[in-house]
Parts: structure tokens; sequence; C-alpha cells
């Protein structure tokens, strides 16, 4: 029998999640001066991380380039109430988890000067926050899900809190509450989900993952879960109307807070749809779909409005996340292979490029303590380097093609248009937005002639700087160019999730929750 | 009285002694006052060991003793062990607040020691008039305690108000004792219960005196609505005592509180209003605790009303009422013993003047300058709020589970949203530490190794058992069931 400790010290999944942790317990020890040494050590040890990450990617990663699922050992946690230690990494979850590796060593090199007190806690919370997200995207437990997921909550409330900006309180506090407002109701769902599975299971508890999919709930039961479950994920999304945190957090966040927050925190509300809520409760999903669309579209054309008459750097970027994260929804709302596709790749995407436009956006803070466009102009002579990245991270945010963007977008337009029709044609004027404000930005920031005297002598991007932004636009490129390769991995999980769901739509409803038998393939898995 | 008996006592005895000798010490040989707190402690450990004694004899079972007035079981055992860590944990944080406000005397222990003696006793009583007596012996202690800082006239003051209302409700209980013995014939729990089932239905009698009753507790509890005391007597009292105050009799008295509802249970006509009644008392602890908690800027003041919020969800588990509702009862109450006696620690330690306010902002910035203790509190009050992966998340996770799975899912879904609440409030106290510039010179801290050990055992012991609680439960459930 294999203890935590074998898993810890082995090429599995619990390395994965539980090094960050560890790794951050010799930071508590330095000494409050060595900030270059917490700096340097933070740094080696998300490099580590990638190395375990790129190891476990190795060993896994099929001869034809899938990705099978992958599991480590399940342990019993809390054996009287059937909750055990129980992580797994498919398809789906392999490039979220992926990117949040890929980001964080990125982060920190982006938050190298930005930074400027307490880098001890900065680079735990880092690290935490790493730990936590891994988890929750890799818990194949509801039980451990939702304790991962509220561990993420709590380093990036001191992210935005500590280190953030004028009204950082404010904004790490709403982005507490919102989070948490959602996420209590969802653990009342799932208390419900395994009071319902011991009552049909003669009185053995589990809160595993493949066990609560086995459960069959009546439609008027599963929309009450699958709104608890919607809710927690739509805020973290965030989709339209719960999406007022965002901007705030985005805003006064540190720059590593803001990268992390859009590159992998976002990711785990649609993730969260993708793994639990559609998939958990399909009749409900069919019944608020219609809502569903309706509001990923408003959030397409809202966030792209809105975005459109900021003035704040920061701020267009971060309502453009609202909009881009609209596609996403409006791709796995469409429940279509094509879309999901797209949408898992989007997902990605949008870490990428979102993730290098507020890294970009942060290095001209540190230049020149201001966001607002009013301050800029012409700086595309004074830093061509700079101007360089800017415009490549816009343009693969708008969707050229050859570059990521446009992949991710175009499959998520046909699979839509596929399977829903006059939505997708809707969301295609989310893209020609997407267009008129980011260059929009661009012509702000880059061209026409220098207003300000202070812009001239801004110093270009140094190596340090570039060391954070070639890695990110490289992958732009290579996902432009030969998106198959990321495609593949993430094909056959999608494709068994929508066959699954596929199935329980054809099955006739319920009157009361029922059990099915378990599949002949998991209960082999069992008895492993 | 057989061995048996006399083995059964054996925690109260080590307890009760040591508080004797403590005291004769402390008039023979005052020199010695310095080494108080490690006999205490000693104490403390020995009466674990007396308790373990006293369990393991009869493992896994319950046994009468005393002509079937005292229980030993696995639940009084696990209890009687949580009991003995909040007298710990608060002796560990009073010998740098006594020492500060130059008060170290050997009363201080005794009382303290003899206060949980009652508290044991209570816990296990099975008999009426033995609880009550029990609930004197304790309640005696604490008033005593809640006035130990004689030069304060804060501290008088909270002890004249928690000795008024608490004389008034011991006679309530005896009152409710009267009534029930009226109408039953007997004071033996087990007894009591038998005959209100062989009548059928509950006269007025029996259930006006276990109304009585139930307030009497509750008000140790600090339930809503008996609760108005439990913020000025916080406030005025000792903080290190408080550590001990806010948790330790709410240990107890949820068990005899348990105990007394499960006699009404047998009642099948009656367990629906009982429940209705049951629930209204929750529901009324969470919003109202909650609530005020929220307007609070005096951080005992604010967990005096955390606590009455915490016993709010406690009693979620009691409305359920069945035995599966003990482990979860037990594992909350644990929760909330390492939490909040940890939190109260802290308080103890960074506030130097115990006649003032302690205001919330004081604390600011202080998570930078006292690291360890910054974020010993700041544990224990994520832990408060129900933040994975601290125990506090397990008991809410536990007590809610529970409710969920006996078709109380109003009351659950009311329950997060006031935890959601708490949230609020004790962020703040996180944001103080580690978000805002420093305001208030530290000036006469003590801070001395005791305190810091009880304010790192809480904190550790609060993240420990949430993330790795298997051992526990397992155990748990295995001494809530073999009945």
């Amino acid at each position: 029998m294999e203890t935590f400790f074998d898993l810890l010290l082995g090429n599995t999944l619990t390395r994965l999640v539980f090094f960050p942790a560890i790794a951050c317990l010799p930071l508590l020890f330095f000494p409050r001066t060595a900030a270059k040494a917490a700096k340097v050590y933070t740094l080696v040890a998300s490099l580590i991380e990638l190395a375990f990450g790129l190891q476990y990617l190795a060993a896994h990663l099929g001869a034809d380039g899938s990705f099978p699922l992958s599991r480590d050992v399940r342990l019993p946690w809390i054996p009287a109430y059937g909750i055990s230690y129980d992580l797994a990494m498919d398809g789906i979850s392999m490039p979220l988890a992926m990117l949040g590796i890929f980001l964080v060593p990125i982060v920190l090199l982006g938050s190298w000067q930005g930074i400027e007190k307490h880098w001890r806690g900065f680079g735990a919370s880092m690290l935490m926050l790493t730990t936590g997200v891994l988890g929750a995207l890799l818990a194949y437990d509801l039980f451990l899900f939702y304790v991962f997921w509220e561990v993420m909550l709590i380093p990036m409330y001191l992210l935005i809190g500590v280190w953030g900006g004028e009204r950082r309180i404010y904004a790490a506090v709403k982005f507490f509450l919102y989070t948490m407002a959602g996420s209590l109701l969802m653990l009342i769902a799932i208390l419900w989900m395994g009071w319902t599975f011991r009552a049909l299971n003669g009185g053995a508890w589990s809160f595993a993952y493949e066990d609560m999919l086995r459960l069959d709930f009546p439609v008027y039961q599963q929309v009450w879960l699958f709104a608890a479950f919607a809710l927690t994920f739509a805020i973290k999304v965030p989709m339209f109307p719960f999406h007022t945190w965002l901007p705030d957090a985005h805003v006064e966040a540190p720059t590593g807070g803001s990268v992390i927050l859009a590159g992998i925190l976002l990711k785990l509300g649609t993730y969260g749809f993708l793994r639990f809520a559609i998939p958990l409760f399909p009749k409900a999903t069919e019944v608020a779909q219609p809502l569903l669309v309706g509001l990923a579209l408003i959030g397409i054309l809202y966030g792209a409005l809105v975005a459109w008459v900021q003035e704040d750097m920061k701020k267009l970027v971060a309502y453009s996340s609202i909009a881009h994260l609209g596609f996403v929804m409006l791709g796995l709302l469409a429940v279509d292979q094509i879309a999901w596709e797209g949408s898992l790749l989007q997902m990605v995407n949008h870490g990428l490029s979102t993730g290098a436009l507020f890294l970009l956006v942060g290095m001209l803070y540190d230049r020149r303590h201001t966001k607002k466009f009013s301050e800029f102009g012409g700086l595309a002579a004074v830093v061509p380097l700079f101007a360089f990245f800017l415009i490549f991270s816009t343009l693969a945010s708008v969707g050229l093609p050859a570059l990521n963007g446009f992949v991710g977008e175009f499959l998520i337009l046909s699979g839509t248009f596929k399977s829903l029709g006059w939505p997708a044609v809707v969301a295609t004027l989310g893209v020609v937005l997407a267009a008129v404000y980011l260059l929009k930005m661009v012509q702000l920031t880059l061209w026409g002639p220098i207003t300000k005297e202070e812009n001239r002598g801004l110093s270009d991007l140094s190596l340090r700087e570039l060391a954070a932004l070639v890695p990110l636009c490289v992958f732009m490129v290579w996902i432009g160019v030969a998106p198959e390769t990321f495609l593949k991995p993430t094909r056959a999980a999608l494709d068994s999730t929508l066959t699954a769901y596929r199935t329980a739509l054809a099955r006739p409803d319920v009157t009361e929750a029922t059990l099915r038998p378990a599949a002949a393939d998991q209960i082999s898995q069992e008895g492993r | 009285m057989s061995r048996a008996d006399l083995m059964s006592l054996l925690p109260e005895m080590i307890l009760s002694g040591a508080g004797i000798v403590i005291l004769l010490l402390d008039a023979t040989a005052p020199k010695l006052r310095r080494a108080f707190t490690g006999l205490s402690v000693i104490t403390v450990v020995a009466a674990v060991w007396g308790a373990w004694r006293a369990w393991s004899q009869f493992p896994g079972d319950s046994l009468l003793t005393w002509g079937g007035l005292l229980e030993t079981s696995g639940v009084t055992y696990a209890l009687s062990l949580v009991i003995l860590l909040a007298t710990g944990l608060c002796l560990l944080a009073s010998q740098g607040y006594l020492r500060r406000e130059n008060i170290l005397s050997g009363e201080y222990h005794a009382l303290l020691l003899w206060c949980a003696t009652g508290l044991l006793l209570m816990l296990r009583g099975t008999e009426l008039l033995t609880i009550f007596l029990s609930l004197e012996l304790f309640s005696f202690c604490l008033y005593s305690l809640a006035a130990y800082h004689r030069r304060l006239a804060i501290a008088s003051e909270a002890a004249i108000k928690y000795f008024l209302m608490g004389a008034f409700v011991s006679s309530f209980v005896l009152y409710g004792l009267a009534l029930v013995y009226g109408a039953t014939g007997s004071t033996r729990l087990a007894e009591i219960g038998a005959k209100l089932a062989a009548g059928g239905s509950m006269t007025a009698g029996a259930s006006l005196g276990l109304l009585l009753l139930v307030a009497g507790f509750g008000f140790k509890m600090s339930i809503v609505p008996f609760h108005a005391w439990s913020p000025d007597t916080y406030q005025g009292a000792p903080s290190p005592f408080v550590a001990f105050l806010s948790v330790a009799p709410k240990v107890a008295s949820a068990l005899v509180l348990y105990r007394l509802l499960e006699a009404v249970v047998q009642v099948p006509t009656a367990v629906h209003k009982w429940r209705v009644v049951v629930a209204a008392l929750a529901v009324m602890s969470m919003l109202v605790g909650n609530l005020l908690a929220l307007a609070q800027r005096d951080i005992k003041r604010m967990l005096a009303y955390s606590g009455i919020a915490h016993m709010g969800y406690l009693l979620l588990a009691l409305v359920v009422l069945d035995r599966a509702s003990l482990m979860p009862v037990i594992v909350y109450l644990l929760a909330y013993v390492l939490m909040n006696a940890g939190a109260f620690t802290v308080v103890s330690m960074l506030y130097s003047r115990p006649g003032e306010q302690h205001l919330i902002t004081d604390l600011s910035g202080y998570g930078y300058r006292y690291p360890l203790l910054g974020a010993c509190l700041a544990v224990c009050m994520l832990s408060l709020g129900g933040i994975p992966p601290t125990v506090g998340f397990l008991g809410k996770y536990l007590v809610f589970l529970n409710a969920v799975g006996d078709g109380l899912v109003g009351l659950a879904v009311l329950g997060v949203l006031a935890s959601l609440v708490g949230v609020f409030y004790y962020l703040r106290v996180v944001y103080v530490l580690y978000m805002k510039a420093e305001e208030r010179q530290p000036e006469g801290l003590l801070l001395d190794v005791w305190g810091r050990t009880a304010a790192v055992v809480a904190a550790l012991g609060t993240l420990a058992l949430g993330i790795w609680p298997t051992g526990l439960l397992q155990w748990l459930l295995e001494a809530t069931t073999a009945k």
C-alpha cells in the first residue's frame, strides 16, 4: 500500500500539486532583508515545478499525441465519510494545469521589480496559489475539489490586498466575498449529492467524481443543483451579471496577480462548467442553455463595448477578459466537439495573450507609474522592442490568423454555428469589436507624436523582461501554426465527456434520484 | 463504593487535588508562584492520563459508576480531552498576562483546575442533581476568575454582570429540575426519558421544566436569546481566561443539552415541536451573532458575538438529534476550542492595557512586527471563518452535512449564508494584520514562551487536524457509535 509520502517522491500528480506548497516553507525562514535571495529561490522553485510538469507530461503523453487519463493511487482521507484523496489528470485538465505551471516563473520574472515589499510573502503566496490551482484542476473527489477551490482564495486575497494599488482592500474583500458566496452554495449542493449517494448506496458514503456521475436526479432537482454549481463557476469566470469584482480585482492587483488571475484563476470557472456543472447535470444544462448562452453573448458584447471606452490600459485588458471568456462560455454551452476543443484551446490562448498584455502594461507601469492612455502616445519610436511585443500580443488577442487566438475563436464560432446557429453570428460581432478596442490601445500608446516629455527617456525592455515575454510569444505562434499538437491531447477526453452527456440526455427522466451501476472499466479501477 | 467507582473519578481527583496543593503552596511558599503554571500544566497532562485510564478500562463501552450517576464512555472521554485541552491552552496563555499585570498567584490556577473538575463532572453526569451541583461548582469558579483582575473596574463589572445573570439562570435550572422531577418522579435522565415515553405525551410541567433547563444551558453556551452577558463579560475578564471561558463551559453544556433533548426525543408527539425550538434558537444565534459581530470594533466583543454565531451552527447538529449527530458536535467543539482559544491567546499577548478597548485596528501591521503571533491569529481567524484547509472548515462541513442529510436544506443554506457574513469580519482581522500600516506602537508587551507555545499549538492543531483528520475522525466514529 502506497502512502502519501511515496506518492510525493515519485513522478506523480501529488508531487506536482504539493511541491510548491512544500517549497514555500523554507521561505518563512529567509531573513527579512534577503529579498534578492527570496526572489531567486522562488524562481528556482517554480522552474523545478515546471521541470516536474514536463517530466510528468513526457511520461504520460501517448506516442500519437493523445493524453489518456492518468491518476495517482487513491488514498483514504476521511474514510468515515467516504472522502478520498484522489488526483487524476486527463485531456481537459492537462492543458490548464500545464499553463498554470508555465505561467508562474513568467509571473515571477514579471514581478521582479514591481513588487517592492515583503518579497518572501509574495513568493510564498504565489507558490501556495499554484498548489491550490493545480489541486482544484486535478481533484477527482468533490470534497477535495472544494478544499482546493477555497485554498486558492487566500493567497489571491493576499496578493491583491498586500501588494495591490490604492483601493486594494476594497478589491480584495470584494473578490473574496463574491467567490465565497458562490462556493458556499456549491458546498450545500455537494453535501446533498453525497447524502443522495449514500441513501442509494446502502449507507456507504462517497464524494468521488465518478460516483457522482452515476447519480441521476429528476430534472427539478438537477436544476437546483446545477444552479448552485453554475453560480459558483459563473462568478469565477466571470459571466455577465456577476462580473463586477473582476475589473476591481484586476486594476488593483499587482501585475503578477493580474496575470495569474487572468491566466489561470478565471479558467477554473470555465473548467468547472466543463468538468462538473455540465456533465453532472446534463438535463439542467439543457434547460439553462438559452439563459446562459444569452449571458455569454451579453458578456461578449458588453465586455467589448466597455473595454472600448476605457481610459486605463489595465481596465481595458480586464474588460477584454470578460469578452474573451464570454467566447469560451459560448463554446462550452454549444455542447459540440469542435466548439469544446476550441473553448479549451481558447482558455489556454487567453492565458497566454492576456497574460502577455498584463505583463506589458505592468512593465510600462514600472517605468511611468501610470496606466492612462492620455499619458502615452508615440512610444513606438522610443521603445521599439516593447512596441513589438505589444503589437504581437494584441494581434494574438484579436485573432489574427497564424496566431493562437484565431484557431480558438474559429473553432468556437464554427462549432457554435453548427449546433446553435444565430448566437455564433452575434458573437462574430464581438470579434470585430475586439479588433476595435485592442487596436485603439495600440494606437493610443504606440503611434502618433510623443506628447509627454517624460516618455522620451523611457528605457526599452530588459533581458529579464524579454525572458518573461518570449516564451509566451513562442507558444502563441506554435499554437497558431500547429494547433493539432495542442488539440490532439484534449480530443479523447472531450469526446468521452460529450458522449456521456448525450447518453444522459437520451435517458428518460427519473421521478426520484437513482443510482446507475458502476461501469465495468470503473470497477476495474476500484480493484486496482 | 467500588474500585471502579474510584477509578472513574481519577481525572477529577487529580485536578481538584492539585488545585488544593497549589493553593497551599501559594500560602506557604509564595516564592514558587512562577512555577505554578508548569505545575498546573503537568496536572492537566496527568488528568489526561487519568481520563484515559478511566476510559480504557472499558473501551468502546459506556459504563455507569456511583450508582448510575456518572457515565464513562467514548463520548465523555473525547469531550473531557477537549476540555482539558482548553484548560491547558488557557494555563499556558495566562502566565505572561498574570506576570505582566502583576497579579500572579495560586488562586488563579487553583480556581481554573477546579473549574475543569466541575466541567468534567457535568459532562459525565447522567442525573440532574449531579449536573446541577457540578454546574454550580464550575460557575462559581468562573465568576471569581472573571473578576480576577481586582484593580480593574471593568473586570468587576464583567464579573457582576456574569454573576447576576448566572445566579438567575441557576435558579431557572433548579426550578426546571423540580418541575421535571414533579412530572416524572425521577432526576435520572434515562428514567425521565422512559417515563415520558411511557406517558406518550409531554405534560405541561415537564415541557416547562425542560424549557427552563434548555434556557439554563443555553445561557452557559451563550445562545440567543440568553447571550446578553457574553460580550460584556468577555470584554472585561482577563483575556487569557476568556480563552477558557469562551470555550470550555460551552463544550460541557452542549453535551448536557444533547442529553436533555435525547430524553425528549423518546416522545414521538413532542419531537417535532422541540426540533422547531432548537432550530429557532440556532437560526437566531447564527443571525444575531454574525450581524452584531459585523458592527464590533473591539476584537474581544467581536469574538464574543462570533462565539454566539458558532453555537448557532453547533445547534444545527442538535436539531437533527440522532446519535450520528454526536460526531459533528464533537468535531465542531474541538475545532472551536482550538481556534477560539488560539485567538484569545494572541489577543491577550498583543494588547497590553486590559482596562481599555481592544480595538481591532490596534493590530494594524502587527503581522510583520510579530510574524509568528500574527500568523497564528490569522490561521485562527480563517478557521473561525470556516475556510479550508482548517479544522474550522471540517467542523462546519460535518455539521452542514448532518443537517442536509436530515432534509434541513433550508437551515443549511441559511447557515452558509450566515457564515459568509462571518467571513467578512474575520477577514478584517487578517487585513488589519497584513494590509494596513502600523498605527500603534506596542508597549509593555510580555511575549513569553508559554504564551507563544499556546498560540502555536492552537494554530498548528487547527491546520493539522484540518489537513489530516483521518485518524481523529476514524477514532471518533468508533467512540460515538459504540453504544
